[in-house]
């Protein structure tokens, strides 16, 4: 098991964000983790990441404790992100952005010529070499996109926590994202995604996870899901059950 | 190549530079000479923090009259005066060491208005602790003579900017550069945000203090507040701005073109040169983010630009 999850537990005042959720993922998987809006994804996504600490409840990883340790010690514990709403290096080129994953993720190296090499490379896999001396803030919203895949990447991580990447995609650039998680799972790396569009979310999980409120309320196949009479309810409502 | 052609052009400078006063005999033009490289210093340690970490500390005076009241004591005790400034600088490191933890709790605007805080009280007690004149001893005057000054100030800007040009080519610059722009961003990728600027405030308050030490040998009386004071921050800020943060060059530019405005402003119009510094400020954070190097830029990208449409429509 990479991830092991158990009773998380994080309010926000008297509103429970994260409900004694519990779930674990294995080594090669993407789960996908789904649920309407405010239920709970994103802060789940950053108490994985140390951004939030839990009030509650354990995170094993990679067989250590990992629940409440320092956000900037998760990369080399092996678990990279992305932001929901995309947070580049806007005064730095594509290829720095993608160098400082490279110079302070896992395995970092200190050799900035290797580094740099390394990040051309990536921002091959993610469709950007022609942009690398481009600032990132001169880039469009869905390049920035695919620099945070990059930068997230480039820290070599063994889980990668994907928050709502296709959000604003239109149908051609989803499959084209899909294609890019594929091959992403493919070379080693174990995917936990955060996603609304169902094509996506369906055809690329293993096993999907749904949240409501803070609380899991069902986990399995997209099969088995999308035939679930609870997940009908979240998403529809009692009356439809 | 472009780095061998900026190595090249640097030493050309520094030549010339310590060349000066071979043909320079004028003290007036020397000791102006001697301002624009202290300005050199303190504007590019500054730099250091709040250009590539993006932490703009507005206490940066402390650091500077800590290196001087140290040195100066020493110097006059008969210590070696680089020793004495080496002390200097270390102070400077042990002051910036205590704040750091405290001071980098705040962040943005909180964290500029601490450190001008701290600043100020450090001004203040200095002000009630040492309030007689410092004056060099009558040993010293006699021996005093301004081109040794001169090669200390030199020496000081040049350890700044070599510093600085290191430290912003390094893998610690590339972490403090991706603090500036977006922390949580850069912790997500295993940058120690805390730790990048603490090491960015250590190597910029060393630096400060280096130039203290230097002043120290330098001025033949003054009141022992005097480096203490907001100004010299005030000055090393604006001048970082105007010639563009986050760069090396732009903290040189900006210590040039300030030295040589307020040269012409008071000569011209005496007590207005603060008015017209702030203002040139302002029109600067308005209208040219980026200082002159942001502007240099901005023609060179616009270049570039043209000069590939032109490629597109020659090869269509
Ligand atoms: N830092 C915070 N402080 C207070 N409340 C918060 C905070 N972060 C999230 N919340 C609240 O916690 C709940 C869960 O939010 P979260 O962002 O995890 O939802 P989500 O499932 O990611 O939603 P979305 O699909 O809209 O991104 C929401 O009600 C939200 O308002
Ligand atoms: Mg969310």
């Amino acid at each position: 098991m990479l991830l092991q999850v158990e009773k998380l537990n994080k309010a926000f005042g008297g509103l429970k964000a994260v409900n004694n959720v519990d779930f674990s993922i294995q080594s090669g998987e993407i789960v996908g983790l789904i649920g309407p809006n405010g239920s709970g994804k994103t802060t789940t996504l950053n108490l994985l990441t140390g951004f939030l600490k839990p009030d509650s409840g354990s995170i094993m990883f990679d067989g250590k404790e990992i629940a409440g340790s320092p956000r900037c010690s998760m990369c080399g514990n092996g678990i990279a992100r992305t932001f929901q709403l995309v947070k580049p290096f806007l005064n730095l080129t594509a290829v720095q952005n993608v160098m400082i994953g490279r110079t302070f993720g896992k395995e970092a190296t200190m050799n900035l010529k290797l580094a740099e090499e390394d990040s051309f490379s990536i921002l091959e896999k993610v469709g950007l070499r022609s942009r690398a001396y481009v600032l990132a803030k001169d880039m469009t919203l869905m390049q920035r996109k695919r620099l945070e895949l990059a930068r997230a990447l480039a820290a070599k991580p063994k889980l990668l926590l994907l928050d709502e990447l296709m959000a604003g995609l239109n149908h051609a650039e989803a499959d084209e994202a899909m294609e890019t998680i594929r091959e992403i799972r493919a070379s080693g790396i174990t995917i936990l995604i955060v996603e609304h569009i169902v094509k996506a979310i369906m055809g690329l999980s293993d096993r999907i996870i749904v949240l409501n409120m803070g609380e899991k309320v069902a986990e399995g196949t997209a099969q088995e899901i999308m035939y679930d009479p609870r997940v009908i309810d979240v998403y529809l409502g009692k009356s439809h059950a | 190549m472009k780095k061998n052609l900026s190595f090249v052009i640097a030493l050309v400078v520094t030549a010339a530079l310590a060349a000066v006063p071979l043909f320079v005999k004028k003290d007036s033009l020397l000791t102006y000479l001697c301002m624009i490289l202290l300005y050199v210093s303190l504007a590019s340690s500054w730099n250091i923090l709040g250009g590539y970490t993006g932490q703009v500390n507005l206490g940066h005076s402390a650091f500077f009259g800590l290196g001087a009241i140290a040195t100066r004591l020493l110097w006059f005790a008969g210590w070696n005066i680089l020793l004495a400034m080496l002390v200097g600088g270390l102070l400077a490191i042990a002051f910036a060491l205590l704040i750091g933890s405290p001071a980098f709790k705040l962040r943005g605007a909180y964290f500029t208005i601490g450190t001008l805080a701290l600043g100020q009280i450090l001004y203040a007690t200095v002000g009630n602790l040492f309030p007689q004149i410092s004056s060099m001893p009558v040993q010293d005057l006699i021996s005093y003579t301004l081109v040794t000054r001169y090669y200390l100030f030199l020496a000081v800007a040049l350890i700044t900017v070599l510093a600085a040009t290191l430290v912003a080519n390094s893998r610690w610059g590339l972490g403090m550069m991706a603090v500036r722009e977006q922390e949580d961003a850069a912790e997500s990728l295993g940058v120690n945000a805390f730790q990048h600027k603490l090491l960015a405030l250590v190597l910029s308050a060393f630096l400060a203090g280096l130039a203290g030490g230097a002043f120290a040998f330098f001025q033949i009386g003054y009141y022992p507040q005097y480096p203490f004071s907001p100004i010299w921050t005030l000055d090393s800020t604006m001048m970082a701005y105007i010639g563009g943060t986050g760069t090396i060059l732009g903290p040189i530019i900006g210590a040039i073109f300030f030295v040589v405005l307020k040269e012409v402003l008071s000569l011209n119009l005496a007590e207005f040169h603060p008015t017209v510094f702030g203002i040139l400020f302002i029109l600067v954070v308005l209208f040219l983010p980026g200082g002159f190097m942001g502007l240099w830029k901005r023609i060179k990208d616009k270049q570039q630009k043209k000069r590939e449409s032109m490629a597109e429509l020659s090869h269509p």
